[in-house]
């Protein structure tokens, strides 16, 4: 648990949805220059949080409402307040203090049927939590993480292959998959395991990959750039075609003898077998068995403070961030003339690798952000699980099959690509008048106009029930039973999902919530849930996930809008903590836009999480925070998001010896 | 055999590596899989045991015996309490309704009632019962940093006796890629919930998914294409170069990763010795494989399907010893697989398995479970058919069939759904339902299994004793 939604101070979904009127008056801060976050600009924020209450006032909010519980040796959840009578306490503790904060702000803490806190007081005890540890955190700068060392993910070293050979195969097929680590995602370098299998695959795999790329003549002119003939030896047409394939390989410029001891490879296999391809393609090969190439490895820093990452790493960072891939030429001879970290380079560049066009069919065919857009969306949303973990029974899916799915699966990657290339408003995400369906997930859709296969954007008319994330299928399948709806689990998906505040686990020992018992009696579901809610232990959570997931109860397993349920008319009601009513997802969704700076905030370090390839720290929650507030100046345009962090602390630098020395938060100036 | 030589090799890691490959490949020949690394030693204390049982092998100690081999199968989300069990103990026990599938075997195994998991009693209610299962530790509660199972599971240390005999040490198969995201609900990984077998503290072992691509690695392992080996060695030595080139410029804290990819590319050179050398060490096929036998397509749709085929691949493993440990996973930790392909089945499997003591929900929690015994005794029949010259390889084998927890609905890991099939080269006194104190440590069984395996280990994880009655 980390400084996650710093200041996103609503008590409970639908308690203080504040009006988004606060955000207008966010540019509190002069952006003509880089600005330094300080501890004052928080008080600036755009946010819909309620002024902090002060520490004393925090302290006597314990005793009036937490310390019946959480009190001695047998406080609940082990937490002890007593423990705590300074705000260097508070400081000192994060962890736990932002759990304090998360539950007492989603209105878990303090349980029903206990004293509960007036709305504004909770509101500003939980903005002091925040600011005293963003106070705690961000004051003396921003560490960034270690040097990258990771192996390139499965999907990375596929499209790596992909470019760096110039063929169309998918080399990683045959590699095991990877898991997720950090932030969700499996590019995450701690879950990046070697496993005595790996080995034995890239040599495959890169024998493999060459023997194609060898065999199409327009890859292998590229890759053969010399041959032997009268005026070069073989080894001195090998050696070319090193000096051109390796640098390539390992992203970087190639140190002194290092071409020789891959030539050392063609001698003796040319020595013992005078066939010259034959002899150049072993030496390939070891090139791509190789750690230079199958790590994305970054040159440690001796130093105490923290370093710029060099050109050519910056040139991998971008590439692996934004196109799931190695960097192109156009990139690594920015490197290598050292201009990539110019910022109008930098800028140009940016804008470049985003770049998606569409053709005179209406269809985006093949841009490189696909890479970013899909592995990104399909993690961060869960989509990934489409046809995999999820499978839809054959009682809900009898018109199912593989063009439909995969329209399910693409409409957010698209959706997404489309935001980023087209430097939309990511608020896009949480609903939209547009999105895009292939032939039959227009039909799922009812959607009029002409399709294929492949997705296409299409406007949505005003009652079409679509538009953002919550009206995409994929999404509405991976929060349901393979064979019924389930609100819980699409309540628990918005609030783990788009708002980053996921409900704890069940208390140990209760069974999970359900539902279940009703599988055939639709009618009855709500009103068992509710008499679940009666339980003060499952109230906490279940009477905010419940109402939010029933928004959504119009959609059945697989999206599709309906009305009734064997001929019981949906009731898509939901009262939130606080007694804020609403009706149906399109209600559902102007509640959350009310709600837009902690969705932003989540979004944003999904993406940094990301780009970083990495789980994310306290430090890097204050760059979250920065950008968040950025992005509310700039109408939280997509490419600002991708900006911003490309600019970050975190992303340009690598720390030293000693992690806790810091650098100043600076955002780019305003354009 | 010099023992000595395989600690050389870890001096010979460092810089004079680069400076001497040949001498340092003469060195390991015979050695087989002995060399360690200086952090692999912690992880593999008995390395030169491995050595050691390889002379011994060498020197005809056991001449005449088929391998022993060991597998461990895994079943997420747990079973029907009062339709597992079965009535009666000792030798005169009568088959549950769950168990009936394996009727035909009952002389081949042992039912093991009462153990339990303590180190899984924490967390969550599925990510530590599963990565814990066979380690019998508590894993860290992590999203990635600092993930730790604080120990290695039964299979590896194992391994850690048969590898050297064999050119894959183990394998490890499963049929769900590891589950997309991390449980941000519990605050795990979900990699925890996608692995169980763990060479050391911090590596998950990655698995094969594929049948078919499970098939190419023993058909390549048993048919090695010839004159490529010098050639491919000194690639080999390349990458090694490459990867002590990285590892000295990295920090200490980094040098854990080249190191685990300096163990992986060392496999295939340890695998090539197996293969090629002239000497008594080099392995050969028990049986010759069939490219008949190949699956014919990579990833069959239907569940039931792949899951045969890889129990195909189990059995080929085995009966050609291509290997002699294997691990299996019929699915990822709180698995929502939809049965709906079995009749009077409605929901996927982990919904189903939080019955509530619902009727329906229990019944079809049952039929699940009895399929899933089903495979399990299509694995051991199979087996069972294989003959070899002092029986069967079911007669050699020990093939272990669990669960991480007992019943879905209160996840607990008490009184664990627990059977061994195979008698382990006449080692293990199948045909038996054994009842143990309560809260018995499965990781008594683990010793009882190792030590029928040939290790000389009195101890496993949070074990106390030797399981009583399963040796003979």
């Amino acid at each position: 648990m980390r400084l996650r939604t710093i200041l996103a101070c609503c008590a409970c979904l639908g308690v203080a949805f504040a009006t988004s009127a606060a955000d207008s008056d966010s540019a509190a801060n002069d952006v003509s220059t880089p600005v330094a976050v300080e501890a004052t600009a928080v008080e600036a924020a755009p946010t819909e949080a309620a002024p902090a209450m002060q520490a004393e006032a925090a302290f006597e909010f314990l005793q009036n409402y937490c310390i019946d519980c959480h009190q001695g040796e047998e406080a609940e959840a082990g937490l002890d307040f007593d423990a705590y009578t300074t705000a260097a306490d508070v400081g000192g503790a994060i962890e736990a203090w932002n759990r304090v904060a998360d539950r007492v702000q989603e209105g878990q803490m303090p349980p029903e049927h206990s004293e509960i806190p007036p709305n504004p007081t909770r509101k500003a005890f939980v903005t002091w939590i925040r600011q005293t540890i963003h106070a705690a955190v961000c004051d003396d700068g921003v560490s960034p993480g270690r040097p990258m060392l990771r192996r390139l993910n499965r999907t990375e070293y596929a499209n790596t292959v992909r470019d760096l050979l110039g063929i169309h195969i998918n080399a990683g097929h045959a590699l095991p998959d990877d898991g997720a680590g950090g932030e969700g995602f499996d590019n995450a370098a701690e879950t990046l395991f070697i496993s005595p299998i790996y080995a034995e695959k890239y040599l495959a795999a890169a024998r493999s990959a060459l023997g194609h790329a060898l065999k199409d003549p327009g890859a292998r002119g590229k890759i053969i750039v010399a041959t032997p003939d009268d005026k070069r030896s073989p080894q001195q047409a090998a050696r070319a075609v090193l000096e051109k394939f390796l640098p390539r390989a390992f992203r970087r410029p190639l140190r002194d003898g290092e071409i020789d001891e891959y030539l050392v490879l063609f001698d003796s296999a040319y020595a013992a077998d005078p066939s010259y391809e034959s002899a150049v393609q072993f030496a390939l090969e070891a090139s791509m068995v190789s750690p230079k190439f199958v790590f994305l490895w970054e040159e440690p820093n001796p130093t105490d403070q923290p370093v710029p990452v060099t050109q050519h790493e910056l040139a991998s960072r971008l590439s692996y961030f934004l196109w799931a891939s190695m960097p192109d030429s156009e990139l690594l001879r920015l490197a290598d003339q050292g201009k990539l970290a110019d910022e109008a380079v930098l800028a140009e560049q940016i804008k470049r690798m985003l770049r998606s066009d569409v053709d005179r069919n209406g269809l985006r065919r093949g841009a490189k952000v696909r890479g970013f857009a899909t592995s990104f969306v399909e993690q961060w949303l869960g989509t990934r699980a489409l046809g995999r973990e999820f499978k839809p029974d054959a009682s809900v899916s009898r018109r199912y099959d593989s063009e439909l799915e995969g329209g399910m699966k693409y409409e957010p990657i698209f959706f997404f690509e489309d935001l980023l290339a087209d430097n939309r408003s990511l608020l896009n995400l949480i609903d939209s008048d547009f999105t895009y369906v292939n032939r039959r997930l227009a039909d799922h859709y009812r959607v009029k106009g002409e399709f294929r296969e492949q997705p296409k954007k299409v406007d949505l008319p005003k009652d079409s029930h679509r538009g953002g994330l919550l009206g995409m299928s994929a999404v509405l399948a991976v929060s349901s039973f393979p064979h019924r709806t389930s609100p819980v689990l699409r309540g628990k998906w918005i609030l783990d999902t788009l708002l980053g505040t996921p409900p704890p686990p069940p208390p140990p020992n209760v069974p999970e919530l359900e539902e279940s018992a009703a599988t055939d009696q639709p009618a009855s579901l709500r009103e068992r849930l509710e008499i679940h809610r009666a339980d003060p232990t499952c109230a906490s959570c279940h009477s905010m996930m419940d109402p939010l997931g029933f928004g959504l109860e119009n959609y059945d397993v697989l999206g599709r809008w309906r009305t009734e349920v064997d001929e019981i008319p949906i009731d898509a009601s939901g009262e939130l903590p606080g007694g804020i009513e609403f009706v149906g997802p399109e209600q559902l969704k102007a509640l959350l836009m009310e709600r837009k700076q902690q969705f932003i905030r989540n979004l944003t370090s999904k993406v940094l999480g990301f780009a970083l390839a990495r789980g994310l720290t306290n430090d890097d929650d204050c760059v979250v925070e920065a950008i968040g507030e950025k992005l509310a100046q700039d109408d939280y345009k997509a490419q600002t998001l991708v900006r911003e962090i490309v600019h970050s602390i975190p992303f340009r630098y690598k720390q030293g010896r000693d992690a806790s020395i810091g650098l100043e938060l600076v955002t780019t100036p305003h354009r | 055999m010099n023992i000595n030589a395989s600690k050389r090799t870890v001096f010979l890691d460092d810089d004079s590596n680069r400076r001497l490959p040949l001498s340092r490949r003469t060195l390991l020949r015979g050695v087989g899989a002995a060399l360690a690394l200086p952090w692999l030693e912690a992880m593999m204390p008995t390395g030169a045991v491995a050595a050691e049982a390889l002379a011994a092998e060498s020197d005809g100690a056991r001449p005449n015996d088929s391998p022993l081999r060991m597998a461990a199968l895994f079943v997420p989300n747990g079973v029907r309490q009062d339709m597992w069990t079965p009535t009666g103990e000792g030798r005169e026990f009568e088959l549950s309704p769950s168990l009936e599938p394996l009727a035909a075997v009952k002389d081949q195994l042992l039912v093991l009632s009462n153990l339990w998991n303590q180190a899984s009693n924490v967390g969550d209610g599925h990510y530590v019962k599963t990565s814990g299962f066979l380690t019998c530790t508590t894993i860290n509660k992590s999203l990635g940093i600092d993930l730790n199972c604080n120990g290695r599971s039964m299979d590896q240390v194992a391994a850690d006796y048969s590898g050297a005999f064999t050119p894959l040490s183990s394998l490890e198969l499963g049929i769900d890629p590891v589950t997309t995201g991390v449980d941000t609900n519990v605050g795990y990984t979900r990699v925890y919930g996608s692995h169980i077998a763990w060479s050391g503290p911090t590596s998950p072992l990655a698995r094969e998914l594929n049948p078919r691509l499970v098939f190419d690695r023993l058909f390549h392992a048993a048919n090695p294409k010839q004159g490529n080996q010098k050639r491919d060695s000194m690639l080999l030595d390349r990458v090694l170069g490459d990867a002590n080139e990285l590892k000295r410029r990295l920090g200490a804290a980094d040098r854990q990763r080249m190191d685990e990819y300096l163990q992986s590319v060392r496999s295939i050179e340890q695998r090539l010795q197996k293969q090629n050398d002239g000497s008594i060490n080099r392995w050969q096929p028990l049986v010759q494989l069939d490219v008949k036998q190949r699956p014919p397509e990579e990833r069959p749709d239907q569940y039931v399907q792949q899951v045969r085929l890889m129990l195909d691949m189990i059995a080929l493993a085995f009966q050609t010893d291509t290997t002699r440990v294997c691990t299996f996973m019929f699915g990822n930790a709180v698995s929502g697989r939809n049965f709906s392909f079995l009749d009077g089945v409605t929901g996927g499997h982990h919904d189903t398995s939080h019955h509530q003591n619902n009727e329906d929900k229990l019944r079809q929690y049952q039929l699940i479970n009895r399929w899933h015994v089903e495979q399990y005794a299509y694995l051991l029949g199979k087996l069972r058919d294989m003959k070899e010259r002092d029986g069967t390889v079911l007669d050699n084998s020990m093939i272990l069939y669990g669960s991480g927890l007992r019943d879905g609905n209160s996840h607990s890991p008490h009184n664990l759904p627990i059977l061994l099939g195979g008698s382990g080269g006449g080692r293990i006194a199948t045909g038996q339902h054994l009842s143990f104190g309560k809260d018995t440590p499965l990781a008594n069984l683990y010793v009882a299994m190792l030590q029928a395996f040939g290790s000389d280990k009195k101890s496993f994880a949070d074990s106390t004793d030797v399981l009583p009655g399963v040796l003979v």
